[in-house]
């Protein structure tokens, strides 16, 4: 039995398309009704598990799932050790830094030093901003992070940005981006190492039925 | 006052403690007539030690506050490598020694905190034979270990063997630039890094096959064999790997060789492996080894003849690995004695001990007991196997 773990949220309706691609019909999940977090394919073969999107690659790399549907932001900022097997190509939305429109910083490195910088991706803003070689303090928080600026216990931000509206219906404003981050199929690298073909199967088949989906690998 | 363990320490339950104790009991019974010896490595080392494991930073070792760089041992190897170079120094070559005992890690939590992870390992080194004869020993004594732990046919035991020079030998048309994020890229299990490195497609094709190429050891040979031409490496891993077959298919344990398979521990360089196991949820490593003649020969005064190879039992995984699925077995405690009236205290404790010389273990009940229905009631929530009531 193959399990599967997605994510809850944005990501669910295209992981569900891309599994159906592989024969794999997890549709009950996307169902307003279902409350059951388990659910297995008709076909016997597979089932999915609906987890909290951080918690994908959990479940991976524990090895209770074999593969999972994932954010790229939350693989770079878990560094759990799971494989990324494909880039899913949707989902996409950047890191970025954020400040208040009204502050007149225009990119990351015009931040004063040791300046407080909120983020629920402490690890992902550490290593921008060690690379830019700015001392930050960060300030982890769990959500709402644009709160940080305007109530101003941060001069920045470092967040998640898809369609920018809520930095703009907040007054704040990107800066500099981080990375862009779109879905990723992951795998459990032991289970991929053991397996007999059932796993790679399916892996080819997103790949197949998704172009963007990266890397095609030659028979 | 914090009443649990450390941070990602355990503290076992005698039931537990006993069963970890019979299964280094039963891998020292096999490593003993494979004519090892035990040592005992201590549990700090100096930092140098451990850092003479090679590659990167050393972010898993536990350190210590003390005048001089200390840590606690991350694995068993590299502090018996340094006995035998120095104190074992003069011993004939080779050398055949096991050990167990704690090894400790550190690592930050989800919470941002430190975590210890403390894991008991029983494993051998076999130290002075650069030949591949001791790569094919230190597998058959692996798969002789197997068997005495009562591996079954529902655990699917599978030996994951790689080679460190092969896939030396299958990157050396990687320009040298890229051939270190390539390594990575291949031992991480890593399609996307592999497709984002600055190489022509064709060269990013052919690693993707690489990833790719695993499986029944003769099978992944012949293609080695088609890509690298003849190689004394790759014939040398094909006769170990010969050497093993027989006994391991008698064992029902499978072997697989993949060729960019290498495990976390970046001083092995020649022969690495991991033995597998299906537990009821998710794979299981049970034991991991290799060769590491470099590391060896950083702690020698002739490197030119230096040479180990061993491995490591996770003791705690596979006591998890054959509990589960098997309910409790029948009670193993002790008999236990009860009496009814105070003055029989002297005759009980003369009846204890009169036990205890005919080889019985058993334990008092220290007050006495109203009736011998009572004691039964006892000896049940006790888990001991017997009562006897001195009425």
């Amino acid at each position: 039995m193959i399990t599967v773990a997605l994510a809850k949220g944005a990501l669910l309706k295209d992981s569900v398309r891309r599994f159906a691609a592989a024969g794999l019909d997890f549709s009950p999940l996307l169902d307003d009704d279902n409350r059951q977090l388990m659910v297995p394919s008709p076909c016997g073969t597979a089932r999915a598990l609906l987890v909290r999107n951080a918690d994908v690659p959990v479940y991976v790399a524990y090895g209770q799932a074999q593969l999972g549907v994932v954010g790229d932001d939350v693989l770079r900022e878990h560094r759990l050790p799971v494989a990324p097997l494909l880039d899913l190509g949707f989902g996409g939305c950047r890191m970025a830094v954020a400040v208040k429109a009204s502050s007149g910083y225009r990119r990351a490195s015009d931040l004063p030093a040791h300046c407080r910088v909120a983020s629920k991706f402490v690890r992902c803003a550490e290593a921008f901003f060690d690379q830019l070689d700015l001392p930050v303090e960060l300030i982890h928080l769990t959500g709402s992070v644009e709160l940080g600026p305007i109530t101003g216990m941060s001069e920045a931000i470092v967040d998640l940005v898809a369609t920018g509206r809520t930095l703009r219906d907040n007054g704040l404003v990107a800066i500099e981006d981080l990375f862009t981050s779109t879905a990723r199929l992951i795998g459990h690298p032991i289970a991929l190492r053991l397996d007999h073909g059932s796993l790679q199967t399916i892996v080819d088949q997103i790949a197949t039925a998704a172009p963007a989906a990266r890397p095609p690998v030659p028979a | 006052m914090a009443l649990q363990p450390a941070a990602g320490a355990r503290d076992l339950n005698p039931g537990q403690v006993e069963r970890n104790r019979r299964l280094c009991q039963q891998l020292a019974a096999v490593y003993r007539l494979w004519g090892y010896q035990e040592v005992a490595p201590p549990a700090i080392e100096r930092l140098d030690t451990l850092q003479a494991r090679g590659g990167g930073p050393q972010a898993e070792v536990v350190r210590l506050a003390a005048e001089e760089p200390l840590g606690l041992r991350p694995e068993l190897t590299a502090p018996i490598a340094r006995a035998a170079c120095t104190r074992l120094a003069a011993r004939p070559r080779p050398l055949r020694l096991w050990a167990e005992g704690a090894t400790f890690r550190t690592f930050v939590g989800d919470g941002g905190g430190q975590r210890i992870s403390e894991q008991l390992q029983s494993g051998v080194e076999l130290l002075g034979v650069p030949s591949a004869a001791a790569d094919a020993e230190l597998l058959r004594l692996l798969l002789a270990c197997t068997e005495t732990l009562g591996l079954r046919g529902r655990h699917q035991p599978l030996l994951l063997v790689g080679h460190h020079g092969v896939l030396s030998a299958l990157l050396d048309r990687v320009p040298a630039a890229e051939r270190t994020a390539c390594r990575q890229a291949l031992t991480n299990f890593d399609p996307l890094a592999l497709a984002a490195l600055p190489l022509p497609g064709h060269e990013v094709d052919q690693l993707l096959v690489l990833l790719r190429l695993r499986g029944e050891p003769a099978q992944v040979i012949d293609k080695l064999q088609q890509q690298l031409g003849p190689l004394a490496l790759l014939e040398d891993l094909a006769q170990t790997l010969q050497l093993v077959e027989a006994a391991a298919q008698r064992l029902g344990v499978g072997i697989q060789l993949d060729p960019s398979f290498q495990p976390q521990f970046n001083y092995y360089d020649g022969l690495v492996f991991k033995l597998v196991c299906q537990g009821e949820a998710a794979p299981v490593e049970i034991a991991s080894g290799g060769r590491y003649d470099g590391l060896v020969a950083r702690f020698s005064l002739d490197p030119d003849a230096a040479a180990g190879v061993g491995f490591g039992f996770r003791i705690e995984e596979i006591r998890d690995l054959l509990d589960s699925g098997e309910g409790p077995g029948p009670s193993q405690g002790p008999l236990l004695l009860a009496y009814g009236q105070a003055s029989q205290l002297p005759a009980a404790l003369e009846r204890l001990e009169a036990l205890h010389r005919s080889g019985l273990a058993a334990e008092l009940l220290p007050d006495p007991c109203a009736d011998a229905q009572q004691a039964e009631a006892l000896a049940r929530t006790r888990g001991n196997q017997a009562v006897e009531w001195l009425g």
